[in-house]
């Protein structure tokens, strides 16, 4: 019963993962050239640790991750306890809600790119009149310090659906009778949030945890269309940095071997992510 | 990870009463509903507009959330696209990729997910941890590899290349794996003392009070294999199996972008995604678990 | 046109899935057949078919397989289709990147293959963008071609009293264009006197393509471009003066913004006086503006001037079954008079003298005419060396930093290393860089 799924795994996702450590030993192009790749041992390893953009994109992608774990993940569990209580309408709000998630990224893209405009677009005039005219218009994709925020911003817009729907259906498991022995006892709405919603996600949680941050190390889609890394490389990424050096740069090896530290670092950080989690148990 | 093995008390048939303040909540989630949602008016509204340049003109202040002339032409266009693009085609394509590989994906993560949660195999934590693992891969760092894969296969151009690379996928078996182990022992144990086969425990036992989990999956794994662009785009090469996500990019040409187009395509391209959608959240009600304890 | 189309569709199926894993030097062509790989908007693409179908009426017994390939991928995909053997026999490229697949062999002269009378027809520009320095042979051939051009209100220009040149030769000077750009930071109504579409970011060839002629108008350049090294040249004083001084524009204040977007020239109000956009950029602007558009050459920055050329052309591959019949098809398409007529409401830039002279926007007294005239006087196409991917990417990062504050010098010298890096690393792309 395992074997379909380790099958499929193997062929379409080890396989051309293994490949790439082939890979990244050699100076192979995307384009094959006449002048045949060569083993270069460590040389690209050595290149990307030594290069001070790579160093800055891991800083970047771990600010990230950091920013949108707890925007993302909260508000997409404060949706779901509320579209798990009762409300009218509520299929319809859960259709209402869950928009974002279907939208391609592309189009999300294009969509924010306006609201974010400089110096005269929508969040500039909101921010214009909350403040009476008073503050200067922001440049959120152009200035160094709100890049990233912005795109932090934008894609948990676009992405807090699949953590909504996951509690939601984690809210699910939680048997309605744990809710009513608490009332019993006495226990108010943020009570019973604590001591028996929280728990009862336990499970959920976790994934949330590890899922998030992996998806949020591999940010890449937004940036590659918004900012390409910039400014001044405020949000570059990993994945964007292995993009370039593969499909741009055409440096095959030096790409996959981006993906091979991408692969080691994040592997350490779910690690210590299961680890810190289980202790708590 | 252990699982859980609590014993829960059965479930009675009162409801919890949240009616407090009702309509100041209705209020309040349709007031959040609306914030969070109106920048997708910008695309609705941007699709009824017929002029591409209009369009341009307008992007990046208040005017692209307003439309003096609504037009649905570009909507006739895309639909009836005269030229070389068959839309209709794509989209069938799409829905082809898109219900095989849910259906596949469903069957084959959730099995995976019941043998490592609740199957006698050794060393199934190190097995969910390589599973786990894999799914750091990001998709870019492995197209390529994959396209000589499949092109050695003969699957170039094909529909089985762009479903079978994403039914088995280690996310959503991670997804199910903890939704398994929160079932209590005795379901497990109950089945197994009736002498029931592991096959026939999953099958009968476990996928019946996993609906929540497995719309779950079906939903989020959709929206992913509709979404798809980098591998169809890599893959297909003439019309016979390109999905609508590549169709769509088309629209966005080396020096000009027909935004009227791609605004009304892009609306018609989350339609179906959102039926899929409503479908399958139907599923999210009561307590499974619960009532499979109950018995 | 829906229902034909069907059926040549289908009866492409067929062969689509073995096309992939045939090698081409096995494969035996029965009946000709030949498979064209291209990338379009959909327009393009309905055009393509359209001519493809005319030829095979017009050959009976040939048939023509049309691979479309959003042009997201391209690369990729020659890299995968040469990997397995199985590239087409016609293919499209985006000219800059001619020398690269030129060098690794897999394209093929085609001086040879192509109508006589459409090899004269070729501009200038349309024929540097094809030929490859090494051999100084004809690669591939376009009906269009493409430059940028500097846009202005005649009626802002003519209130201001700002001569409007008529011609490449009388373009601004370098102190005219900045005297220009004060006068209009002066006006009330103006945000920023012109917008370079920075925009573009540097997802696209943008940077290179409109910026690198500057460079080569104040009298520097990418890549030495006889002894193929960057180090020495774009890391050179020239270069730093050059960009430098770009960098100046930006801190003016005088450039839009990266996140204004690229509608400033012609948004209400019109925020940017002046725009530095591509001929396509023509249909935009006419869209708000009407006939208060006005189409100037770019100035003159040192003692000549330089503009940007290149666009998507077509070449055959070394592999190609039938050279001679992929010759007749690019003869016949590039000549087909719907083919043109098609192009020619799409506003394409052209690439054959005849096609301008029969393109009212471009033909003496169009609109467009003094940008069309940049072709033959001013044309400089991008470094044609196989190192182009590197050298775009590393120009576009450090172009892109300067202007966003980060020093000259420094961003200069980081991407000339990168680049000569990367030559050495291919052990110097023999011959380029020997001495001949």
């Amino acid at each position: 019963m395992l074997l379909p799924a380790v099958i499929l795994v193997t062929i379409f996702l080890l396989a051309p993962f293994l490949s790439s450590f082939r890979i990244a030993l050699t100076n192979e192009r995307l384009i094959p050239r006449p002048v045949p790749p060569r083993f270069v041992g460590l040389g690209n390893f050595q290149q990307i640790l030594t290069d001070h953009d790579f160093w800055r994109a891991l800083w970047n992608v771990a600010r990230f991750t950091i920013m949108v774990l707890p925007v993302q993940c909260g508000f997409a569990l404060a949706i779901a306890l509320l579209l798990n209580s009762k409300l009218p309408f509520r299929n319809f709000f859960r259709g209402l809600f869950f928009l974002p998630a279907i939208t391609s990224m592309v189009v999300v893209c294009v969509i924010w790119a306006t609201l974010f405009q400089y110096p005269t677009g929508p969040f500039n005039q909101i921010l214009g009149f909350l403040s009476f005219g008073m503050a200067e218009p922001i440049d959120w994709l152009g200035d160094p310090n709100w890049a990233m925020p912005s795109i932090v911003l934008l894609s948990a817009w676009q992405a807090y659906g699949f953590q909504m729907i996951v509690y939601l259906a984690g809210l699910q498991g939680i048997p309605e009778t744990l809710y009513e022995a608490a009332e019993l006892d006495g226990a108010n709405r943020w009570q019973r949030f604590w001591n028996v919603t929280m728990p009862g996600l336990r499970q959920t949680h976790i994934f949330v945890l590890i899922i998030t941050t992996i998806q949020a190390f591999k940010l890449f889609t937004q940036v590659n269309i918004l900012t390409q890394g910039g400014p001044r490389g405020t949000t570059d990424t990993v994945v964007h940095y292995m993009f370039t050096a593969g499909f741009v740069d055409q440096r095959l090896g030096l790409a996959s071997a981006v993906a091979i530290l991408l692969f080691f670092i994040v592997l350490v950080v779910s690690i210590v992510q299961r680890f810190v989690v289980k202790d708590r148990s | 990870m252990s699982a859980i093995s609590e014993t829960r008390t059965p479930a009675r048939t009162a409801a919890i009463g949240w009616d407090v303040g009702a309509i100041v909540k209705f209020v309040a989630v349709t007031v959040i509903a609306l914030v969070v949602i109106s920048p997708l008016f910008l695309l609705v509204v941007a699709s009824l507009k017929p002029d591409r340049f209009q369009i341009l003109a307008d992007m990046g202040s208040f005017r692209a959330f307003w439309v003096s002339n609504p037009s649905l032409d570009n909507y006739r266009n895309v639909a009836t696209f005269s030229g070389a693009l068959p839309f209709g085609r794509y989209l069938l394509n799409s829905l082809v990729i898109l219900f095989c590989t849910v259906l596949g994906g469903i069957f084959i993560n959730s099995m995976a997910a019941f043998v490592l949660a609740w199957g006698r195999l050794p060393g199934r934590a190190i097995i969910l941890t390589a599973f786990i693992a894999l799914y750091i891969v990001p998709q870019e760092s492995i197209v390529l590899p994959l396209l000589t894969i499949v092109n050695k296969a003969g699957l170039s151009d094909t529909f089985a290349a762009q479903i079978l690379p994403w039914m088995a996928s280690p996310l959503y078996i991670f997804l199910i794996y903890q939704f398994f182990i929160q079932i209590p022992r005795d379901v497990y144990d109950a089945a197994t003392v009736d002498g029931a086969s592991p096959f026939r425990i999953y099958w009968s036992v476990f996928l019946p009070i996993s609906g929540p989990v497995l719309a779950t999956v079906a939903i989020l794994l959709g929206i992913e294999t509709w979404n798809q662009y980098l591998w169809p785009l890599m893959v297909t090469n003439t019309d016979n199996a390109r999905p609508i996500s590549v169709g769509i990019a088309s629209f966005f040409g080396h020096d000009s972008v027909y935004w009227n187009s791609a605004m009304a395509a892009s609306v018609m391209m989350m339609a179906p995604v959102l039926i899929f959608y409503l479908a399958f959240q139907r599923w999210f009600v009561s307590s499974f678990i619960s009532s499979a304890v109950k018995g | 046109m829906n229902t034909v189309l069907g059926k040549r569709l289908l009866s492409v199926l067929g062969t689509a899935a073995a096309l992939s894993v045939t090698s081409l030097g096995l494969s035996v062509a029965q009946a000709a057949e030949l498979k064209v790989m291209f990338q379009g908007d959909p327009y393009e693409v309905t055009i393509i078919t359209d001519v493809a179908k005319r030829f095979e009426a017009a050959n009976p017994g040939t048939t023509v397989q049309l691979i479309n390939t959003p042009h997201d991928a391209y690369n990729e995909k020659v890299g995968a289709a040469v990997s397995a053997g199985s590239l087409p026999d016609i293919m499209q490229l985006d000219a800059p990147f001619l020398a690269n697949y030129v060098w690794s062999g897999f394209l093929q002269p085609i001086g040879g293959v192509i109508d006589k009378p459409l090899l004269d027809d070729m501009t200038a520009s349309n024929i540097s963008q094809g030929t490859y320095p090494i051999d100084k042979q004809l690669y591939a051939i376009g009906l269009t071609d493409s430059t940028v051009a500097l846009y202005g209100s005649r009626k802002q220009l003519e209130a201001l009293n700002i001569r409007i040149p008529k011609s490449v030769d009388d373009a601004w000077t370098k102190d005219e264009f900045e005297t220009v750009l004060k006068t209009l930071a002066a006006q009330p109504g103006t945000k920023w006197p012109i917008d370079l579409f920075r925009s573009y970011g540097t997802k696209t060839e943008w940077i290179t393509y409109a910026y690198e002629p500057m460079l080569v108008s104040m009298g520097c350049d990418v890549i030495d471009r006889t002894s193929w090294k960057a180090t020495g040249t774009l890391d050179g004083a020239a270069c730093v003066a050059a960009a430098t001084e770009m960098q100046n524009w930006v801190k003016q204040g005088w450039v839009v913004p990266q996140s204004a977007g690229g509608n400033q020239f012609y948004a209400e109000g019109r925020p940017a006086a002046l725009a530095w956009g591509g001929h396509w950029f023509y249909a935009e602007a006419k869209a708000q503006m009407g006939d208060d558009v006005v189409v100037m050459p770019l100035p003159k920055f040192g003692e000549k001037g330089a503009s940007p050329n290149g666009t998507w052309i077509w070449a055959v591959t070394k592999t190609a079954s039938d050279p001679a019949e992929a010759g007749k098809f690019l003869s016949f398409m590039l000549q087909d008079p719907a083919y043109r007529e098609q192009y020619k409401e799409h506003a394409g830039f052209p690439g054959l003298k005849s096609f301008a002279a029969a393109s009212p926007l471009y033909a003496p007294g169009g609109a467009m005419a003094v940008a069309f005239e940049q072709a033959s006087k001013s044309a400089v196409p991008r470094p044609p060396h196989p190192a182009y991917p590197t050298i775009t990417l590393a120009f576009q990062n450090a172009m892109n930093n300067i202007f966003d504050g980060a020093d000259a010098q420094e961003e200069l010298s980081k991407a000339a290393k990168k680049i000569d890096a990367d030559i050495e690393d291919n052990d110097g792309y023999a011959p380029f860089g020997k001495v001949e």
